[in-house]
């Protein structure tokens, strides 16, 4: 029976091959520069063409990746796999019909991958004529869009804010001498370019299509993210070597930083814009103070630390509590810290309170449905309960830190405990939603209450507000150094000082 | 002969109409529903030590707990009589809608120019002031076990910038002073 089984095996294939063979046609692909052959194939009622091919007609290239495979045209990446019908493109996903297909080693994708693909790399449309059998690259109509750029430079980080006047796809690349951004919409400018002063940049240019950053010389890295309502592309740049150069800058994600340890920290300075948080007997707003903190924080950090160290907002901007988070998510960041100053209708509440997420039964159970639903079949599951799952994964981001957040803020406590004059209010839980998204330790520190009169005449002054940021750094130093450690990215100290003892409890110290 | 027949199914119509409607409205019942009673009832503030408080009050309330939520945080919205203690939510907000679910959920809707605009406080005050809401909801009506405070009908992030409203609210004992 064994001697049969390499006859079996063989039959086997050869009727496979034969059912493929039978399965498979031609195709075309139709662009502005002519029409190219490709295989197509019928299979499970769809359409479905070999990715290699088609990108090969339209200039882009496939390549396998541990997860599965990776696309790329005009510089723009989609990552996609057999055991799913998203496509990803930098943080979005778009769906497609049915999976991708490994069909006699080569991978096979619905044409509507390309559809999904080509509008976000190329901006152009894809259709499927099937009376002609006609893949159809045309350009999509065009959405025209107005531009405003303001350049902040703030102790050694340059940041460029572009407002957009509606959402539009882009990708950034770097040439000598330019970041340049390029927008998927046309680009109405009133004027052609703008002079900036500042280390980093001399100019703005505004084109067709693109907005061209030129710099004062080569030697600035960057990074990007993007802010909603109004759409803003922000550009962080900085002194030092492109890590990559030539090669597209991350539209949305920075590099992955592969060296283990705390490597990049956002500090976020609560509130801002319209939301000016809680307002002092004298007229402090929150949002200043907790950005004046912030900011003496951020330089004590770079200098003391020489992490990337990166503030959400730099001027009085409002952002969503959402986009706090993502900011924190798209820079990879390794701690998060929310910056506040709290109010209470006692007048006499003073001192220091730190909080980290707490989750409720509700979470439990939001817990339960994302691992169900992460344990059914694709087969099974439908688009609206993977948005479902989205959210829910995006509400229990934070549970895997919470322990690493409850020492954060035991450390941050502990600090302004030390802090002449400040009362300790002690470690609380709450389910704050700034902390909710974050993908990384996080904390959130009220520093002092603007309505006692004698703490907002105190977080009024530079000397109270630079005794706040030293301890708030040490205490992020104590963290970084510790976790480190434990983490074996670091050598233990020689003498370990005696660790503070304090105690965490579920909203407690009231 | 015609007419005839619809005008006598239109009556049977009308007479098993009007039967389903007093089964539903005994006599009984409806006095239960819609009784009012002096009800005592807690309504939750600030100490001076920072603890929800409770400040006892005998109020008409209808019988019925889902009739009557609505009244108790009305009461909880006029502040304070005890000086000492103090009104965690803004002067002006109002309630326009309470729901009390059979599932142990209870709907606090909120309005008012303060809390529609943007509340500015600290998240001190802010999770006072919800948690204020949902200690009075569930000490009055054990029934109680989760509040969902929305603002004008919808979804709010938060009150006031800190804490999250898109979930619903647990009781937080921890945050009620220790009765002696």
């Amino acid at each position: 029976m064994k001697r049969l089984i390499p006859f079996f095996s063989l039959l086997i294939l050869a009727a496979a091959s034969i059912v493929w063979a039978q399965g498979t046609a031609r195709a075309k692909v139709r662009t502005a520069a002519g029409e190219k052959p490709v295989t197509m194939v019928q299979h499970a009622g769809q359409t479905l063409f070999p990715a290699d091919e088609v990108l090969a007609a339209v200039g882009g290239t496939l390549a396998r990746d541990p997860e599965g495979f990776k696309a790329t045209l005009n510089n723009v990446e989609v990552a996609f796999a057999t055991d799913s019908r998203y496509a990803i493109i930098g943080d979005e996903l778009f769906e497609m019909p049915e999976s991708p297909s490994v069909i006699d080693g080569r991978v096979f994708v619905p044409w509507q991958f390309f559809q999904g693909f080509f509008r976000a790399a190329i901006g152009m449309d894809v259709t499927w004529d099937v009376a002609s059998s006609t893949l159809d690259v045309k350009p999509l109509p065009r959405q025209m869009v107005s531009a405003q750029a303001s350049v902040v430079d703030l102790q050694g980080l340059t940041k460029i804010v572009i407002q957009l006047s509606a959402k539009t796809d882009y990708n950034i690349a770097r040439e000598p001498g330019a970041y340049l951004v390029h927008l998927r919409s046309g680009l109405r400018s009133s004027v052609p370019e703008v002079a900036v002063e500042n280390p980093l940049v001399s100019k703005i240019e505004f084109h067709d299509a693109l907005i061209r950053i030129v710099l004062k010389n080569d030697e600035v890295t960057a990074s990007s993210y993007r802010l909603e309502d109004p759409f803003r592309i922000i550009l962080d740049l900085r002194h030092g070597s492109p890590t990559q150069p030539g090669v597209l800058a991350p539209s949305l994600r920075l590099p992955p930083v592969d060296a283990p340890g705390i490597r990049t920290i956002v500090i976020d300075p609560g509130h801002g814009g319209k939301e000016v948080g809680a307002i002092g007997a004298s007229g402090l707003m929150e949002k200043d103070a907790t950005l004046a903190i912030s900011r003496k924080l951020v330089d004590i950090l770079g200098r003391r630390l020489g992490t990337r160290v990166v503030l959400t907002r730099t001027g009085d901007e409002l952002l969503g509590l959402e986009e706090r988070t993502a900011i924190a998510n798209q820079y990879k960041a390794d701690l998060f810290v929310s910056i506040h100053v709290n109010a209470a209708i006692v007048r006499g509440a003073h001192g220091t309170e730190t909080y980290f997420l707490s989750l409720d039964a509700s979470d439990e159970l939001a817990r339960k449905v994302a691992e169900r639903e992460n344990a059914s079949s694709p087969a099974a599951s439908n688009a609206p309960a993977s948005s479902d799952l989205k959210l829910i994964l995006w509400d229990l981001a934070q549970q895997d830190y919470l322990k690493e957040s409850s020492r954060l803020a035991e450390l941050i406590q502990t600090e302004m405990n030390v802090l002449s004059g400040v009362q300790s209010r002690g470690v609380k839980q709450a389910p704050f939603k700034v902390l909710v998204g974050a993908t990384m330790p996080a904390a959130l520190v009220e520093v002092g209450f603007i309505s006692n009169p004698d703490e907002e005449a105190k977080l009024q002054t530079d000397a109270f507000q630079s005794n706040v940021a030293n301890a708030l750094a040490s205490a992020i130093e104590k963290y970084k150094n510790e976790y480190e450690v434990r983490i074996g990215a670091a050598a233990p100290p020689v003498a370990t000082p005696a660790a503070a003892a304090t105690t965490t409890s579920a909203r407690s110290g009231v | 002969l015609r007419r005839l027949l619809i005008a006598a199914a239109v009556t049977l119509a009308l007479l098993s109409a009007e039967g389903c409607r007093s089964k539903t409205t005994a006599p009984g019942a409806a006095k239960t529903s819609d009784r009012i009673l002096n009800r005592e009832i807690q309504v939750f503030y600030e100490s001076p030590r920072l603890s929800l408080v409770p400040e006892r009050r005998k109020v008409p309330l209808p019988e019925n707990d889902a009739a009557a939520l609505a009244g108790a945080i009305r009461e909880l919205l006029k502040g304070p009589r005890t000086p000492a203690v103090g009104r965690l939510l803004p002067p002006d907000a109002v309630l326009r809608a309470a729901y009390l679910l059979p599932d142990g959920n209870a709907i606090i809707d909120l309005g008012g120019p303060t809390l529609t605009a943007g509340w500015n406080t600290g998240s001190h005050n802010e999770m006072m002031a919800a948690y204020s809401i949902v200690q009075t909801a569930s000490a009055n009506f054990p029934e109680i076990r989760r509040v969902r405070i929305l603002v004008n009908g919808q979804v709010a992030p938060t009150l006031g910038g800190h804490l999250r409203l898109d979930r619903a609210l647990e009781p937080a004992p921890e945050l009620v002073a220790v009765s002696k």
